[in-house]
């Protein structure tokens, strides 16, 4: 692919991108048709310069959140969350803002091609879809051709089925590590009702959680987050706040969120569960159904608190305090999921946690049946590896892969090398190059899930499409209708005809529309199913669930995880999820919120522990199983159990394009090929490995300049008692200080300068508190404003360009210690240190009260952003460029930067001068909620706020409280650095938390 | 000086500039290579972008404002012994005020390379003065740097000025003892010198109007550079001390290089008898004083910090000296590095290492004179190193720490930036006298008329 647009790619593309807003185009054949601009085509309203917005659904990870793809001109430049759809209601995540890059991946790969020998010849299409319709026609018996997918949702499933079974061949496989059949094994054990509850975290007010990462991957991050914050973020009104207990190994970035932490060893939390339940029902008995409250307490009988304890190796005082705040909570919801609760008994674990949810009665109410939850439909992991155990004896003649990549996600235990390579032939649908695309034989890539045709139903009422949001990048099909024609030329029953997935997927929504009740004609059904991203019903979920007469007929089992060494824990990634994100540039810069690790793997490992071992913080570490063993650095990290390493998943790629090749391990392949007993989830907590130092110093790039903040209020806290009396911490006069420093200013205010602030002071409001540290506003911002990807080792100098960062310190030592997390973005002072320091006025202070920076007069002395307290500029120190075609990914209407200029969070300027135009157009001001910049837009906690301070009545305005008598009323308000004078217009608010040791915002 | 005569000056210093050595050539060739080491350094710079530099985020300034620092203090001593000692009428000065000229103007041509050369985009600084344009912009008169481009261009002019003038009577006397082209050029230069007493009365005056104009500047100069720093917000950089402070230190860092200059002068062309142990004397008592007045700086900056109770100028000064505490989990010792080597450096060589200087002995020996010169000169760049580098890599916001290592090209560059300096002052030695002639000649005892009826 060339660099640059050539005109007649650019009117393809444009021709395309507006015809499948007609519902017109097929993935495949790219329109020839040229469109003249000077009469424009009066079926799309196509204005050059104005974004076309298409509704459809994110692919990243299977929750199934409704997005918004922007395009410009043809090109999809930005997603946004579509705020009607009822899973992320306009959010999204760090993934769902990166999906642009799965897009444009540089490894995808650019039309078929036909291994001959060692090497890769491009073929025509047709000819590679022949050859592997030979191969297919060639194989004796159909059951010995393979499937494997990763995703399998919605009518695409159907499709996959359909087309097997039409052959004849094995079902499909459906590999995703991160499969959560245990919960479903665990409900049909409890309640027989084997499904994903929907869990209302929202609804309660003391959540329990045994290891689940629900603020990164597990279930649905984007709706958890939103109701994470909901329940548990700071209520000024009423002046409540709900309570968060952690309780698992490891401390992920959804543990660092919580109030408390009861670190418990591995595979306690069975035990654990139940002695809770077994204090909730002693406590709080009658939320357990007058019938079944005799066995419950009989099959409780034996977990004591005591013994508990010391299985978890907690105090038992600690149990007790939390056994009994769980019972007395008003409601209370407990979940289970993560890694650390995925053993070889992990069914029995999650059954555990059920029965704890039913003798708290939070079935029915925090934890809803019914819902009929697909965001998941893997095949259990067993099923997979009976798959590769077919493939290794030789059972196996065609292996189709479409996105899976068992080389990579499968265990070396399970012999999956060697079964590839017993398969005759491997057909790879694959978009993009990655480990098991190399082995293929027949390359036919697939579109990725934004260039094609799909739905996904991830709750009952939800119906959501995937539509094609612009005409493809490279020249390839749809694997499902590569499928489609594949059938056709093996005269497959029900796919002579070779009708495009497009009309398949319409007559499987004929049915839909029934199952909806709508009455319109199914064309206008289908458009405005399109125009919103789907059907979204309110349904109310049945939820009369009882405990099955035979549900506690056996013993829970807890998990055999004795031995030497230390257990590995190999943890879901917020960013690369099981592997898959590792290719996206944004997600290998941004880092982890809590290692701020960039590029790369790292061992969380306890302190106390390393020490014993001789390894410091940063240094190479051998970390063996039976299996195998790879160096990776040691991460001091106090959230982890003595115990316990805990390694996340994703890095370690190999073949899967220059971003994710040799960054870091993939530290599944120290684990052993074993599952869960009776789900077949794979046993991720299996496997106790060994540990040594390495040869010295790791090259791992960790972007906090410190882990403390030294007592210097860079985010402030108030503790529970003083926010439920409403009453304001008292600041050190050097920390902060409650004072705000414009009542000490010689000058007269900004504000009272004519010509100012009338009729905006853009502003913004953070609230810590509501801020999970989910780094969604971070990758919203690399995609709106072009930010550039520096890579690892400049990474390592400090010359990242984002313009947004979560900052993280950390409070107090050993298990209590605290983790604080914060958005830091340039605070667009009044007083700006930057402003005067310029030579040349390249930045100044807009009437509108932007601080701004005019790129074209830059000259780069860099006095600005030495001079800027908050560190929010950054400088070009090389002109960036990007993989082709990650290049057609930038914004038009935001200048791309060059060498040796200064830039820096702009409050989404462009989208201010867009609500401007139309708003001039209209002959008003800008009304409260036209601007959104795309941090505000994506956060799912509704953490940061943006609008206009100089209106009282604007909801910034009123969460800021900065007016002249607001000053007692400021409990939580505060602004980074208020002492420094730069007056700041972006208010933080307060994270409630309790007091470490003095007060973490405080001077020691 | 008494035995020599007017002539003996006369031959003596423009000596200099006829009777060049090999290891003249070999020196220059030596200055010329590191000038071209810079320069190819610059242009690589220039092409693929400032990330070829150590500076980062947050440390936005590195060597190069280092440099920058470094030489306009240089470029002090010269002014301030030709115009101030010209009014405080210190004798001594008269031997090595030429020499001390043209390093100043040399230092100050050479530091003002660095404001452009650190530039991000170094073909526009010309946008840093006011110019009346179609785009109808100007400079921002708030911004420190602003005050730096008229500073030290106003600073250069008189220098180069100051330097002309007092050069006139001498490039006459060498003008009178050349031939050919050589005649002609000084012939030009001297501007038609005769050596007439109306000549000498306008160049009196002028020469100590000249100096009255220079003094201020000697001052301000400097406090103006120092303002770049002290306007700003970084603590470490925003205290009050920093005019007198780095006037005083500019003085100190000017004065040793002048001794490093002129020690190896008067070996070499055996300047014994005008550069006499008593100007070396003398200088030494300045630095020494200089140098109490530094290291007095030193630990009021370290007290005020402790006093100010602020927690960010505490944590930097903290810093400077031992490095970080303990930053836990991640390290439980404090850490030591470059930034707190080079803290130790400036100590040890601005503060420790002139006090030997006290003893009349030491002030005598110019092997331990030359020694202590070199060490000044090397603590005077760490201190400059010290004051701005260190303060950017720990300021307020903790999450945003950051350690500066210079890189080959910043290196590169700091080096053609001495060869840019001792190339223009070799070529100064050769082509001009390098000692003021007739300023020596007014030291001495008038010749008495003598038969032969010469002067």
């Amino acid at each position: 692919m060339e660099r640059e647009l050539r005109r007649r790619d650019f009117f393809k593309v444009l021709a395309a991108g507006g015809a499948s807003a007609a519902a017109a185009a097929g993935c495949s054949d790219v329109p020839e048709k040229l469109i003249p601009l000077l009469v424009p085509p009066d079926n799309i309203d196509y204005v050059p310069g104005n974004p076309i917005d298409y509704a459809t659904t994110c692919a990243e990870c299977p929750a199934g959140c409704g997005m918004i793809m922007r395009t410009r001109e043809g090109r999809a430049i930005k997603a946004e969350g579509n705020p009607d759809h009822p899973i992320n209601r306009g959010n999204l995540c760090i993934r769902g803002q990166s999906s642009l890059q799965t897009l444009y991946n540089p490894a995808r790969i650019p039309s078929a091609m036909l291994r001959e020998g060692e090497e890769w010849r491009e073929a025509e299409w047709d000819a590679a879809e022949h050859a592997a319709a030979e191969r297919l026609r060639a194989v004796s018996d159909p059951s010995r051709i393979v499937l494997m997918t990763n995703r399998a949702d919605g009518t695409r499933g159907q499709l996959l089925d359909q087309w097997l079974s039409a052959l004849g061949a094995s079902p499909k496989v459906v590999l995703d590590p991160l499969g959560q059949h245990a919960i479903k094994q665990a409900n049909r054990r409890m309640f027989g009702r084997p499904e994903i509850p929907q869990y209302r975290i929202d609804r309660a007010t003391f959540l329990l959680n045994f290891g689940s990462d629900f603020l990164e991957t597990w279930l649905s991050p984007v709706r958890q987050n939103r109701q994470f914050a909901q329940m548990h973020a700071a209520n000024d009104e009423e002046r409540t706040r709900g309570r968060f207990v952690h309780v698992g190994p490891h401390l992920s970035l959804s543990g660092a969120n919580a109030d408390d932490w009861l670190p418990v060893r591995p595979g306690s939390e069975t035990v654990v569960a139940l002695a809770i339940a077994r204090q909730t029902v002693h406590r709080n008995g009658r939320r357990v159904p007058p019938g079944d409250r005799a066995r419950v307490e009989a099959f409780l009988r034996p977990f004591t608190l005591a013994r508990a304890a010391e299985e978890a190796g907690v105090a038992e005082e600690r149990l007790q305090a939390l056994a009994d705040e769980f019972a007395r909570a008003e409601q209370s919801l407990a979940l289970g999921g993560g890694t650390s609760l995925a053993h070889e008994a992990a069914s029995d674990a999650h059954a555990a946690v059920s029965l704890l949810n039913f003798v708290a009665g939070n079935v029915g109410e925090t934890v809803q049946f019914g819902a009929m939850q697909q965001i998941d439909s893997s095949s259990p992991f067993a099923e997979v590896l009976d798959a590769v155990r077919r493939m290794r004896s030789g059972e196996v003649d065609v292996l189709i892969v479409d996105g899976a990549n068992p080389l990579y996600h499968l265990p070396p235990a399970t012999g999956v090398e060697e079964a590839l390579g017993r398969v005759g032939t491997i057909v790879s649908l694959s978009s993009a190059w990655d480990e098991t695309t190399h082995r293929a034989h027949i390359l036919l890539p697939g579109l990725t899930a934004y260039e094609r045709w799909g739905d996904a139903f991830p709750q009952r009422g939800v119906f959501a499409l995937r539509q094609p949001v612009m005409a493809p990048v490279f020249p390839v099909k749809a694997p499902e209708d590569t499928l489609i024609s594949l059938g056709k030329a093996l005269g497959l029953a029900g796919f002579e005809d070779g009708t495009a997935f497009r009309d398949y997927l319409m007559e499987a929504w004929r049915e839909i529309q029934l199952e909806t009740g709508s009455r319109e004609p199914f064309e206008e059904f289908w458009r405005q199913s399109l125009q919103n991203g789907g059907v979204f019903r309110q349904v109310a979920f049945s939820s009369i669930v009882r405990l099955r007469p035979d549900a506690l007929n056996r013993p829970l089992a807890q998990p055999s995880l004795e031995g030497n060494g230390l257990l590995l824990l190999p943890t879901p990634s917020l960013r690369h999820r099981s592997g898959e994100g590792s290719v996206n540039p944004w997600l290998q810069e941004i880092p982890d919120p809590l290692s701020q690790v960039v590029w790369d793997s790292w061992a969380d490992i306890n302190p106390e522990t390393a020490k014993a071992h001789g390894i410091s913080h940063g240094d190479q570490m051998v970390v063996r199983s039976p299996e195998g063993e790879v160096t990776v650095s040691a991460y001091y990290h106090y959230g982890v159990h003595r115990d316990v390493i805990a390694v996340p998943l994703g890095q370690g790629h190999s073949g899967a394009g220059r971003t994710a090749d040799g960054r870091g391990v993939n530290i599944v392949s120290l684990l052993p090929a074993k599952t869960d007993a009776d789900s077949g989830d794979f046993a991720f907590l299996s496997t106790r490995v060994t540990i040594e130092r390495g040869e010295g110093r790791s090259f791992v790039v960790q972007l906090d300049g410190s882990p403390r903040q030294m007592g210097r209020g860079i985010i402030k806290t108030i503790t529970p008692e003083q926010f439920a009396k409403g009453e304001k911490p008292a600041d050190g006069h050097h920390a902060g200080g409650g004072e705000h420093p414009r009542r000490i200013d010689f000058y007269p205010e900004r504000g009272d300068t004519p010509g100012y602030y009338e009729p905006y002071r853009w502003g913004m409001t953070i609230d810590v508190d509501r801020c999970t540290g989910c780094s969604a506003c971070v990758a919203a911002c690399y995609a709106e404003n072009n930010v550039p990807v520096v890579g690892k080792e400049r990474v390592a100098l400090g010359r990242e360009m984002s313009w947004l960062r979560i900052e993280r310190f950390l409070e107090g030592e050993g298990d209590s210690y605290k983790t604080l997390m914060q958005p830091m973005l340039c605070q667009h002072c009044e007083n700006a240190g930057c402003e005067p320091v310029c030579p040349v006025y390249a930045t100044y202070h807009t009437p509108e009260g932007l601080n701004a920076q005019v790129y074209n007069r830059c000259v780069g002395t860099r006095y600005c952003a030495n001079n800027c307290v908050y560190k929010v500029r950054r400088f070009n120190w090389f002109e960036y460029e990007y993989d082709s075609p990650l290049h057609l990914q930038l914004n038009p209407d935001v200048t791309v930067r060059s060498k040796g200029i200064m830039e820096k969070c702009t409050f989404c300027v462009q989208r201010i001068h867009r609500a401007r135009y139309s708003a001039n157009g209209q002959g008003r001001d800008i009304r409260e909620g036209e601007v959104t910049p795309a941090c505000v837009q994506t956060c799912p906690t509704s953490a940061i706020a943006f609008g206009n301070l100089a209106d009282p009545n604007s909801a910034v305005a009123r969460r800021a409280l900065r007016g002249e008598h607001d000053e007692d009323k400021r409990v939580r308000q505060y602004e980074v650095l208020a002492e420094t004078a730069n007056k700041p217009g972006i208010t933080y608010l307060r994270k409630v938390m309790d007091l470490i040791d003095g007060h973490p915002g405080e001077e020691a | 000086m008494s035995t020599i005569t007017y002539a003996e000056v006369n031959d003596d210093v423009l000596s200099t500039m006829v009777r060049p050595r090999p290891a003249y050539f070999l020196l220059l060739l030596g200055f010329v290579v590191a000038l071209m080491v810079g320069a190819v350094s610059f242009a690589i710079q220039v092409d693929v972008g400032l990330g070829l530099s150590g500076i980062s985020h947050p440390i936005g300034w590195g060597v190069y404002v280092t440099n920058f620092v470094f030489w306009i203090g240089i470029g002090h001593a010269g002014t301030l012994i030709s115009a101030v000692f010209f009014l405080t009428r210190a004798p001594w000065r008269a031997p090595i005020y030429r020499a001390a000229e043209g390093m100043t103007v040399f230092a100050v041509m050479t530091a003002g390379l660095f404001p452009i050369i650190h530039l991000g985009r170094p073909w526009y600084a010309y946008w840093l003065i006011p110019y009346p344009n179609e785009r109808m912009l100007w400079v921002n008169f708030k911004s420190p740097l602003l005050w730096d481009v008229f500073a030290v261009s106003t600073y250069l002019t008189i220098s180069i000025t100051f330097f002309i003038v007092g050069l006139v009577p001498d490039i006459a006397a060498a003008r009178d003892s050349s031939k050919g082209l050589r005649k002609m050029i000084y012939s030009m230069l001297a501007m038609g010198w005769n050596n007439s007493f109306q000549q000498w009365l306008h160049y009196a005056r002028a020469y100590l109007l000249l100096a009255a104009l220079a003094t201020p500047l000697v001052f301000s100069v400097h406090s103006i550079v120092s303002w770049d720093f002290a306007m700003s917000m970084i603590p470490g950089w925003h205290t009050t001390i920093f005019a007198p402070y780095f006037v005083a230190g500019a003085i100190f860092s000017g004065l040793a290089m002048v001794l490093t200059i002129v020690i190896p002068m008067r070996i070499v062309f055996g300047m014994e008898k005008y550069i006499t142990d008593h100007v070396l004397q003398s200088m030494a008592k300045v630095i020494l004083f200089t140098s109490i007045i530094v290291g007095y700086a030193y630990v009021s900056e370290f007290f005020i910090a402790y006093y100010s109770g602020v927690p960010f100028e505490r944590g930097q000064f903290y810093f400077r000296a031992f490095g970080d505490e303990a930053l836990l989990p991640f390290t439980d010792v404090p850490t030591f590095g470059f930034a707190q080597y080079a803290f130790w450096i400036m100590v040890f060589c601005n503060v420790i290492s002139p006090l030997p200087l006290w003893r009349w002995k030491i002030r005598n020996n110019l092997l331990a004179l030359f020694f202590i010169s070199i060490l000044i000169n090397i603590g005077m760049w760490f201190e400059r190193f010290n004051i701005i580098v260190n303060s950017l890599q720990r300021e307020f916001n903790p999450a945003n720490w950051g350690n500066y290592v210079p890189t080959v090209v910043e290196v590169g560059i700091t080096l053609g930036s001495f060869g840019f300096f001792f190339t223009l002052f070799m070529l100064f030695l050769r082509s001009m006298p390098g000692m003021a002639i007739a300023e020596m000649k007014e030291g001495l005892e008038p010749p008495r008329k003598n038969p032969a009826g010469e002067l």
